[in-house]
């Protein structure tokens, strides 16, 4: 430890910040002691070889899995003793590395099912306050249509998920996790397996998204994407933070080289 | 002949209720419950035991239902958590001891002899003719919806696909149909006679049944095969054949429901019944439909295909879950109520495990995740029931357990034929079954 590069202390109060967080998979550390924060407005990098933790890391962060030990603070509140749906209803939404669309609902049913509060899946509320649910039915399905539009899927939204390719897959895991409404969106690796246009695209729609207030933590092994994208960058290398800082000061420092290139 | 129509119809309705319950839990949840006669015998034996002891019998089928979703509650509790296959392994244990808890608690359930005499609804109800036309109007209203939902679906499942592929399609399912039914009478007459000029040993008589069986099914597998590669829409055509036999199957049995309520008073307690259970069949229908259209539903299918996902997006899977259990279970032990109502007397033995296929069977063959599968898939099975109950005795020479045991062989052999040609049942959409990820 304590390798950890010396930045400016931010003013603000991070809007997602581990510490100490620990997982072993039988005697594998996965995740041994690692710290991130996560600074509100920010589109955060997550890096280090494969097998480094960073996957385990998002799972302990959105409680997928249960952390050995440590802390997760959201918002200024703990979270790590909540349920991964309660973390998701708290702003706090995470994607998958291999996507993982609906494929038997159609792309819209995909995202409207990330809707939050919706009156219509309490059961009750489908018989007894039927008005109030196709009503908000209704601007659920005029969100959605933007954001489709917004990232070039409206053509397909009728369309079974499953009949997408693989970088529209990716596409519509991200646009759905938007659709959530949520504060802090933590991206596994969204370029990856994707072409060159589309990798743009998506950093695009990132960046856009961004700028509308939407803070970003991104596992990307795609290093163009993190130096163009990331205000500030972690790295993780056998479970262990390893460096922190801006990416142009964790591309150059000798630990990370070593890491990268030991591997 | 007018009494087991009926009869027949009651037992259809019951079981599309039943089968109903089952496929909110299985065809869109995807919870394997192989237990669900579970719930109807809690259904049934609380609201018998209740109106016994004076508790109206509207309420006591509540308390029965109510009583069957706490089952459901339970089951829940105890494996949700777990990996999914306990679920499974869990409710055939939990049907098993509910059983045998009616059959041992003698001083509640009067054990293997079962309960008697217990109050049955509209028995006593002796309406006069605008009362009548009234019910016969209803129960028209109830089945016209069956009708044109199954239309509805069967244009959703045409949508696109020419005319004439379409026919000349359904005509190779008709032929296929009649030439299975054909081989299958032809091999029991043929065994009749055998066995009435006593020309082989009995073994060697069933065994040569069971040989043939198995040829005939293998031989039509193999055929349904071949039709898929000769015929563009060849599976579509089991679905356009038998929507069209069952269609004019439930015409012909309206005719007689409606005859039996203009005649009430022949029969009132059966003929109450039947109104009763069609109609509940139709609002516990309506309610699902709107139910899985919802956002509610939605969350149901995410869970079906994928957990994770629902759970990344903020859906309490574990809460959705449970509602599917104690909500299907809800509507089985509705059914449970009905069940008794019909039988007159309930014992453990009307409650063994063959109820629970016989529910997962009609949902298969229906199409999982379809309601309106589930009415087809319960009429389709009834059917076989009686056709071969009273056509079977004649024809083929076996004593009536193993005459028992030959129909559930068939009507497993017939899946496995509609699963070769169309895995997604009748009614059931083929992406849900091939889209895969
Ligand atoms: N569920 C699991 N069971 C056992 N080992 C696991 C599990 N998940 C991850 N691991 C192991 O933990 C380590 C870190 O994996 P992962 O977090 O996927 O790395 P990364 O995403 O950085 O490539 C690897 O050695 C991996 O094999
Ligand atoms: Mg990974």
């Amino acid at each position: 430890m304590g390798a950890i590069a010396p930045t400016a202390i931010p003013s603000t109060q991070p809007l997602l910040k581990a510490h100490s967080l620990s997982k072993s998979f039988g005697g594998i550390k996965a995740v041994d002691r690692a710290e991130i924060e996560v600074h509100p407005g920010s589109i955060t990098g997550l890096i280090g070889p494969n097998g480094a933790g960073k996957t385990t890391l998002f799972n302990l962060l959105s409680n997928f899995l249960r952390p050995d030990s440590g802390r997760v603070m959201f918002n200024g509140a703990a979270i790590e003793h909540l349920q991964p749906h309660e973390i998701a209803q708290r702003g706090l939404v995470r994607t998958f590395q291999v996507a993982r669309v609906l494929s038997k609902l159609s792309v819209m049913e995909n995202m409207l099912l990330a809707a939050q509060n919706q009156s219509g899946e309490k059961f009750w509320n489908v018989w007894l306050n039927p008005q109030r649910t196709l009503q908000q039915e209704r601007q659920q399905r005029e969100l959605a249509s933007e954001i489709l539009t917004s990232v070039g899927l409206f053509h397909m939204a009728q369309s079974y998920a499953g009949s997408l390719s693989g970088g529209q897959r990716k596409l519509l895991e991200i646009a759905r996790a938007m659709m959530v409404q949520p504060q802090l969106v933590l991206l596994d690796e969204p370029a990856a397996g994707v072409n060159p246009t589309l990798i743009n695209q998506i950093g695009d729609h990132i960046r856009r998204w961004n700028q509308s207030g939407v803070t970003f933590l991104i596992i990307e092994h795609n290093m163009d994407v993190v130096m163009s994208l990331c205000d500030r960058v972690w790295v993780l290398a056998e479970g262990r933070n390893l460096a922190s800082g801006k990416p142009s000061e964790v591309q150059q420092n000798p630990l990370v080289l070593e890491a990268y290139l030991g591997q | 002949m007018e009494g087991y129509i009926v009869s027949l119809i009651i037992f259809t309705a019951i079981f599309a209720l039943f089968g109903l319950g089952l496929n909110l839990q299985w065809g869109f949840t995807g919870l394997i419950n192989f237990g669900h006669v579970a719930f109807m015998t809690l259904g049934a034996y609380t609201t018998v035991l209740l109106s016994l002891r004076g508790v109206p019998l509207v309420i006591a089928a509540l308390i029965g239902a109510a009583a069957a979703a706490l089952l459901g509650l339970l089951m829940g509790l105890t494996t949700l958590r777990l990996r999914t296959d306990y679920l499974a392994i869990v409710t055939v244990g939990i049907a098993e001891m509910i059983r045998l808890v009616a059959e041992n608690e003698q001083w509640l359930t009067q054990g293997t002899f079962g309960i008697q005499r217990f109050p049955l609804p509209l028995a006593n109800f002796s309406p006069n003719l605008p009362v009548r036309v009234v019910m016969i109007l209803v129960l028209l209203g109830a089945i016209a919806l069956g009708y044109w939902q199954l239309g509805k679906t069967l244009r959703q499942r045409m949508q696109g696909i020419p005319a004439r592929a379409l026919r000349q399609s359904a005509l190779a399912a008709l032929a296929y149909l009649v030439a299975l039914a054909a081989s299958l009478s032809i091999v029991s007459v043929v065994a009749r006679q055998i066995k009435l000029t006593n020309a082989l040993p009995a073994w060697a008589l069933g065994l040569g049944l069971l040989l043939a069986g198995v040829a005939i099914i293998l031989g039509f597998m193999k055929l349904a095969k071949l039709g898929a590669t000769r015929f563009e829409q060849w599976e579509k055509g089991l679905s356009w054949v038998s929507a069209i036999a069952v269609a004019l199957f439930g015409l012909w049995l309206t005719g007689f429901a409606v005859q039996a309520l203009y005649d009430y008073d022949r029969n009132p307690s059966k003929t109450g019944l039947m109104w009763l259970s069609v109609l509940l069949v139709a609002v516990a229908y309506w309610a699902l439909e709107r139910l899985v259209r919802s956002p509610w539903g939605r969350v149901l299918k995410a869970i079906r295909e994928d957990e994770e996902v629902a759970k990344a997006l903020g859906k309490n899977v574990f809460g959705y879950k449970l509602q599917a259990l104690m909500l299907g279970g809800l509507i089985a032990g509705l059914a449970g109520a009905l069940y008794a109502w019909q039988l007159t007397v309930v014992f453990p033995v009307q409650f063994d495990p063959l109820i629970t296929f016989n529910a997962w069977t009609i949902v298969v063959l229906g199409g999982a995740g379809s309601n309106a599968g589930t009415l087809l898939g319960a009429t389709i099975f009834w059917g076989y029931d009686t056709l071969t109950r009273f056509g079977l005795r004649e024809i083929i020479p076996l004593e009536d357990s193993a005459l028992g045991a030959f129909r559930v062989m068939v009507i497993g052999l017939i899946l496995m034929v509609l699963m070769a040609w169309r895995p997604q049942g009748i009614l059931g959409k083929k992406e849900e079954l091939t889209l895969g990820r």
